[in-house]
């Protein structure tokens, strides 16, 4: 992710009456022994790069559990895997669980965070507690809905004593719907993590904008959309880019919910390699996890570079 | 300058870095140890059970925690004065324990399914030493000794327990209640009795479709008389496909029995917990299950409340003939680590496992004896005794009989959700298999 950038040319804005951009900060003369950075290099080096490297030679081989040494075998991999279709499908479910995810992770932080925005104790209480769930394990909070999402669960339970009738939805039993029900598990796991960051871009807003806002009669509805959202940008981009992308190496909630099924439909690609991994064709998986580091990366290009552009606007 | 000089040792000690890791990880060839040195040497040295291992320590993989091998390691450590190490692996075990021998991380020991699939998964001629010789042998039931743990002829695995089975599980009750006197002696008949309980108002089978495991036993079962005339010989040497008969047709009757109607409501999300539970509350008449469902039901009941509730018979398409399936509980494997001294340790634990101790295991454990001369335990349910007889007209899974096992099961699960057609679960599970097969480097895919 890329730090802070270069500060853009700031044009004034007539419509929302803003005042000219604040002068460029001066910056500390700050130099510290670049050997500082060697450990943290050392450690992204040897657990990040050169398993990204390794992993364009491996797809190339024919590495298994099942023989000693491996040779070179070409394309083959990627050949079988395309030919199969079960790649391509556990790549759509992973896109769009990673899809869902981030709109519904963000918009109910963004909820929660104009909600709780106050500084009441009630509203500080509130915050903690729906961040909680960040906290936990993600396996923990998949076992535990499913436990509350079986057909004789909570949930069920629940329903029937509103509506006085025997409710038994088998809602991680359908194959069309229970994508969306395990995405809403693991938006509601993180929601408080985009409430964080969305109450800090609306906390360090600056507070002559919103005042001009509101003499000029802005409604609150108004000044949100017009207002308060654009200058959320930089929160919305680390909101969106986060959830996205780091969404799309999901794995625990899903596998603890409904371990890719019913039918393979919540499947998400980290299951499938998982599950080739185990089956000792370290190559296959290997390919596949390349895949999905090429998807990712060409999933985050331009969701980051418009995101980015979106924030030019301040 | 100081930028440029950081920057050129940066790529210095990545290049390093890389190289090191490249020369490490290169050609898999960790798992070719030096264990051909002592290997020769410790095939024909068997020690005698109790001889003293003062001063040498193994480990043991795996294995159930609070199970009777705990007395077996404490028991022997005593014996000989030897240590052993306990060494878990989070669960998928089988996965984790694979990964671990792939670099180099090998046990002593280890508990290990004991079929032909399983143990190429773990390169058995280079990974694990051979137990043809193993002097317990001639003590086996002659029904159970050679029943797997083989790969080419050659005994890689020991079996320490009766090896589970695919089988009819049944309430007592319910069958009683609808008038079935004689247990089926082919699937059709089991068919008829089946409709018979679903015309008065039952629940003829229960499954487990929400675990997706059990699915498989319905189909395998079938082909029991196909594996006995070599089906799964045709299967590994590429002549006959999972999309031809008698494998595509045992898929199709499992629809057609789905379709009929046959199974419980919550058949597709029941998990193995309620499938056991709907069996023993009698919500259902059948189950097709393996093992496990007993020793599940023995966490919480006692063998008398399990041999009144329930009864247990062997089916296949033209008669009884069951279907053995040994499990990771079922056999236990010693590696060549290298080491002659802790590889003739290993297999004298194995030894004393299979000798001395034997009666104490069985006894801590509830298991059914594979001995001849060593009596059950009072503890072993009649099911469980039912269950080990069937052995002797019994017959390999694709677990056992196949080069490679794919994941049929869940492409049957698939099915359950009319996600896939029985030609498409077979083609999907060709494929794996034929990938599987490809990379073993077997002839013919």
């Amino acid at each position: 992710m890329a730090t802070t950038a270069p500060a853009p040319a700031r044009t004034a804005h007539a419509a929302s009456g803003r005042a000219a951009a604040p002068a460029p900060r001066r910056r500390r003369a700050v130099s510290y022994p670049s050997w500082m950075l060697w450990p943290a290099f050392a450690a992204l080096l040897v657990f990040f790069l050169v398993p990204t490297l390794l992993n364009f030679v491996y797809a190339f081989t024919d590495w298994s559990a099942f023989k000693q040494g491996f040779g070179f075998v070409g394309a083959q991999n990627f050949q079988r895997l395309f030919a199969d279709g079960s790649l391509l499908s556990s790549l759509r479910v992973t896109l769009v669980w990673a899809v869902l995810v981030a709109l519904l992770q963000n918009g109910f932080g963004f909820v929660l965070a104009l909600l709780l925005e106050g500084d009441t104790r009630v509203n500080r209480g509130a915050r903690i507690v729906f961040f909680l769930p960040v906290l936990l394990s993600p396996l923990a909070v998949g076992y535990v809905f499913q436990a509350l999402l079986r057909p004789d669960g909570a949930l069920n339970g629940v329903l029937g004593a509103l509506t006085g009738t025997d409710v038994s939805i088998a809602w991680l039993g359908s194959t069309t719907w229970t994508i969306v029900v395990v995405s809403v598990v693991q938006a509601w796991k993180w929601m408080g993590l985009s409430m964080l960051i969305f109450m800090a871009g609306l906390k360090t807003m600056p507070t002559d904008v919103l005042e001009a806002a509101r003499i000029d009669g802005a409604s609150w509805w108004r000044t949100l959309w017009s207002v308060r959202f654009p200058l959320l940008a930089p929160a919305v981009t680390f909101n969106v880019a986060t959830a996205l992308l780091g969404s799309m190496n999901g794995f625990d909630t899903a596998t603890a919910l409904t371990n890719g099924g019913p039918a393979r439909s919540t499947e998400l690609l980290n299951i499938f390699i998982f599950r080739t991994f185990g089956q000792g064709l370290y190559a296959q998986a290997t390919t596949m996890s390349l895949v999905l580091f090429l998807t990712v990366v060409i999933v985050a290009l331009p969701v980051i570079l418009y995101l980015r552009r979106r924030e030019n606007v301040l | 300058m100081r930028a440029t000089r950081s920057a050129r040792t940066l790529a210095v000690a990545a290049a390093a870095g890389a190289a090191l890791l490249l020369t490490s990880c290169a050609g898999g060839d960790l798992t070719s140890s030096s264990g051909s040195e002592g290997g020769d040497d410790a095939a024909t040295t068997w020690n005698d059970a109790t001889a003293d291992l003062s001063g040498v320590t193994i480990t043991f993989g795996g294995g159930t925690a609070g199970g009777p091998l705990d007395g077996a390691i404490e028991a022997f450590q005593e014996e000989t004065g030897a240590t052993i190490e306990r060494v878990t692996y989070p669960d998928p075990y089988e996965q984790n324990l694979q990964t671990r021998v792939a670099t180099g991380d090998i046990p002593d020991l280890a508990s290990w399914q004991p079929t032909t699939s399983m143990l190429t998964a773990l390169q058995a001629p280079a990974n694990l030493l051979p137990l043809d010789d193993a002097p317990w042998l001639d003590a086996m039931d002659p029904a159970v000794r050679d029943i797997a743990g083989f790969v080419d002829g050659t005994r890689y695995a020991a079996i320490v327990s009766s090896p589970s089975v695919m089988g009819v599980y049944y309430n007592k009750a319910v069958f009683a209640q609808y008038g079935i006197t004689e247990l089926p002696q082919s699937w059709d008949e089991m068919l008829d009795v089946a409709r018979t309980v679903q015309a008065g108002g039952g629940t003829a089978f229960v499954e487990a479709g929400g675990a997706q495991w059990p699915t498989q036993w319905a189909v395998q079962m079938q082909l029991a008389e196909a594996a006995q005339d070599g089906l799964w010989d045709e299967v590994n040497a590429g002549e006959t496909a999972f999309t031809d008969s008698p494998i595509i047709d045992a898929i199709t009757t499992y629809q057609g029995m789905v379709d009929e109607g046959l199974y419980n409501d919550d058949l597709r999300t029941a998990t193995f917990e309620d499938q056991s539970a709907h069996l023993f509350a009698g919500e259902g008449a059948m189950a097709l299950q393996v093992n496990a469902l007993l020793e599940q039901l023995l966490t919480q009941y006692d063998a008398q409340q399990i041999d009144d509730t329930l009864g247990w018979f062997p089916i296949s398409t033209d008669g009884t003939v069951a279907t053995t399936i040994p499990d990771n509980k079922n056999g236990i494997v010693a590696f060549k680590t290298g080491d002659a001294e802790r590889e003739a340790a290993a297999k004298q634990f194995l030894t004393f496992l299979m000798t001395d101790y034997y009666p104490t295991y069985i006894e801590d454990g509830g298991l059914v004896s594979i001995e001849t001369d060593v009596p059950n335990p009072d503890t072993v349910p009649q099911l469980a005794q039912d269950i080990a007889a069937s052995l002797g007209d019994s017959v390999g899974s694709m677990q056992s009989l196949a080069i490679a096992n794919p994941d049929l099961y869940i492409n049957l699960a698939s099915l359950l959700y009319g996600e896939m057609t029985p030609e498409q679960v077979a083609e999907a599970t060709q494929q794996q298999f034929a990938q599987l097969a490809q990379a073993q480097g077997a002839e013919g895919f």
